[in-house]
């Protein structure tokens, strides 16, 4: 069956919510190759067609054919598109969860545009988010409306120094607890270095 | 991600592209030439107009669009007269999923195939009478999870939201409100990378 | 919270009143929230209220250098922090849910805008907004071409369209009589809304009053 291939690249997809499986390679380019085939053949046939209808073009015999190859085509190049822009999608998700920089393990699933695209989205979004009102305003942060001002934390890695904005300086080790104002922990929380305590 | 505007297939739609695959039977009325291999039963080269065969939505929704059409559609079965009876007996005791994953997606495109609302309205019916049963489904957290796999897709995504609404407002009625978490990719990145260093520890 | 004066920063701003306008800092937060509230409810990107946003970040910024100088011991100061972030928080809600549609919609919305200038009326987007649209539809553009560089000739793309007859609840803020509901078929059934009365009804029928504020999205 026509685009069978590019319908397993939605399959891949499909199966993975919030994950991005590794960029496949092989499979877009022999999806690539199926609809090069299909759309010379079309040219041919259409050029046949063209040439010798004495009446009109979908009474010639290969009428049906070309219908047949260029809904084919079509179908494949959904598939093959909407591959790409749901990647995409989850990419600028992505930026917006764990910032500007990808772990390294996600960055190898890419393909070398995507990266490019990566870059340049990053780019568009934190221009705007500088942009807003005199300041710039950090989208990423104020994911919720505020409850409390002050919240317990659970440090789950060896972090390293934190600064905080008054200038205190903290040593943020595995298992330590903390109890800081939410505005300076949340992108720590969103990134996963802290536990919210409840 | 737009979770506030109703649900409207797009050209990227992944679950609209999973519908269309979907076998539906139709009749050739034309031949096509060289096009045999659609025809996995017979090994001749050219396609000849009579052939009754299966072939994916998408490609029989292009094939009989317009006024010169190469096939004629026909309703696939789960929508036919002796399925929509069961449907009618009693909705909500039939397991969609096996049906179809892609029961009112596929059927809203496939209701154009019967002149007659027949389809249209038993898409309806069906879709009324099992909606209360998925509240109820959705508000009763302890209610058995298999139940689950009774539902199309449609379904699943409404029972999920209704699940999600249930349990934020169970949240903020006993504790005024949810812990900051960790954003969902970078959760499931951290999962993930756990069983690979257990793989490869 | 005090009343405060912001007559200087309203004088380019028309909120629907030929005199000068006084407004409290609760009665801009209502205003950013109702605004919030129909972006977050609407299908489609509304026309931006950048001016109400603005006018909060300056009050922010004014707030947040008063609260430095409290001293930590002073409770007022925890309460002030909490509506800091609380209006914050408002903010930046709008504008995340303005971009998510800017973005999915980018291609439509572009030539929307075009013809709105052509036309000679309001822009929706803000000039910032804007040239991330076109940033961001043109990354889109330029991955989906170097995909199908391989084979030329071919060009398939469709647009992405927001849903306008999602169903919207919402509360009426006057009379308003002779609203044709858009229910899919040709009979044109009106309704009529009394102030302050709610109603669960398709998001096309409404958008013109949505947009010119007789009515709010809840």
């Amino acid at each position: 069956m026509f685009a069978e291939k590019a319908c397993n690249l939605i399959k891949e997809l499909s199966r993975c919510e919030e994950v991005l499986p590794p960029y496949h390679t092989e499979l877009v380019k022999e999806v690539c190759t199926e609809i090069k085939q299909l759309h010379e053949q079309n040219k041919e046939d259409g050029a046949i067609v063209a040439n010798e209808s004495s009446i009109a073009g979908y009474a010639n015999a290969l009428y049906p054919t070309l219908r047949i190859g260029s809904s084919a085509v079509k179908r494949n190049v959904r598939c093959l598109l909407a591959y790409h822009y749901n990647r995409l999608k989850t990419l600028r998700t992505m930026r917006w969860e764990f910032g500007s920089i990808l772990p390294q393990d996600i960055k190898t699933n890419l393909s070398s545009d995507e990266i490019e695209w990566f870059t340049k989205y990053s780019r568009s979004f934190a221009k705007y988010m500088t942009s807003i009102g005199e300041n710039g305003l950090n989208l990423c942060l104020d994911l919720r409306p505020p409850k409390s001002l002050y919240i317990e934390v659970k440090c789950l890695m060896d972090y390293g120094k934190f600064e905080l904005s008054d200038g205190t300086i903290l040593l943020l080790k595995k298992d330590s607890r903390h109890y800081l104002p939410r505005s300076e922990c949340e992108e720590l929380i969103t990134q996963g270095v802290f536990q919210h305590i409840v | 991600m737009l979770s506030t505007t109703s649900y409207q297939p797009n050209y990227f739609s992944i679950d609209d592209i999973l519908a269309t695959q979907e076998r539906t039977p139709c009749k050739f009325l034309q031949n096509a030439p060289r096009m045999g291999k659609l025809n996995p039963s017979t090994d001749e080269k050219d396609l000849k107009a009579g052939t009754e065969l299966e072939l994916p939505l998408w490609l029989v929704l292009d094939a009989s669009a317009g006024r010169q059409m190469i096939v004629a559609p026909e309703l696939p079965k789960i929508y036919r007269e002796a399925y929509r009876e069961i449907l009618k007996a009693d909705a909500t005791a039939v397991d969609l999923h096996k049906f179809n994953l892609y029961f009112y997606e596929l059927g809203s495109y496939v209701k154009y195939f019967d002149r007659r609302e027949d389809v249209h309205n038993i898409l309806l019916h069906t879709f009324i009478t099992r909606f209360r049963f998925i509240m109820d489904l959705a508000n009763n957290a302890d209610s058995d999870p298999t139940v689950q796999n009774r539902l199309d897709m449609l379904e699943r995504r409404l029972f999920k939201s209704g699940h999600i609404a249930r349990t934020k407002l169970n949240t903020w009625l006993l504790d005024s409100g949810a812990p900051l978490k960790a954003a969902n990719m970078v959760t499931n990145h951290r999962k993930r990378k756990r069983v690979d260093d257990d793989l490869f520890a | 919270m005090d009343e405060i004066d912001i007559e200087s920063a309203i004088n380019d701003v028309d909120i629907d009143n030929d005199e000068e306008v006084q407004l409290s800092l609760p009665e801009i937060i209502q205003l950013m929230e109702e605004n919030w509230l129909n972006e977050k409810f609407s299908p489609e990107v509304l026309p931006n209220r950048m001016d109400i946003v603005e006018l909060l970040l300056d009050q922010i910024t004014t707030l947040e250098n008063n609260l430095k100088k409290l001293s930590n011991a002073d409770f007022k100061k925890g309460l002030y922090q909490m509506e800091v972030d609380r209006i914050r928080f408002l903010i930046s809600s709008y504008l995340r849910k303005r971009l998510e549609k800017i973005e999915t919609y980018s291609t439509v919305i572009l030539e929307q805008e075009k013809s709105r200038v052509q036309q000679g009326s309001e822009t929706y987007l803000s000039q910032n907004e804007l040239e991330f649209a076109q940033e961001y539809d043109q990354s889109i553009r330029e991955h989906f071409e170097s995909i199908m560089r391989f084979c030329p000739g071919i060009t398939e793309t469709q647009l992405i369209n927001p849903n306008l007859h999602t169903m919207v609840f919402l509360k009426s803020k006057e009379d308003i009589e002779g609203i044709v509901i858009d229910d899919g078929n040709d009979e044109n059934d009106l309704i009529d809304l009394n102030k302050g009365s709610q109603v669960l009804i398709s998001y096309k029928s409404v958008n013109n009053f949505v947009k010119s504020g007789n009515v709010h999205l809840i």
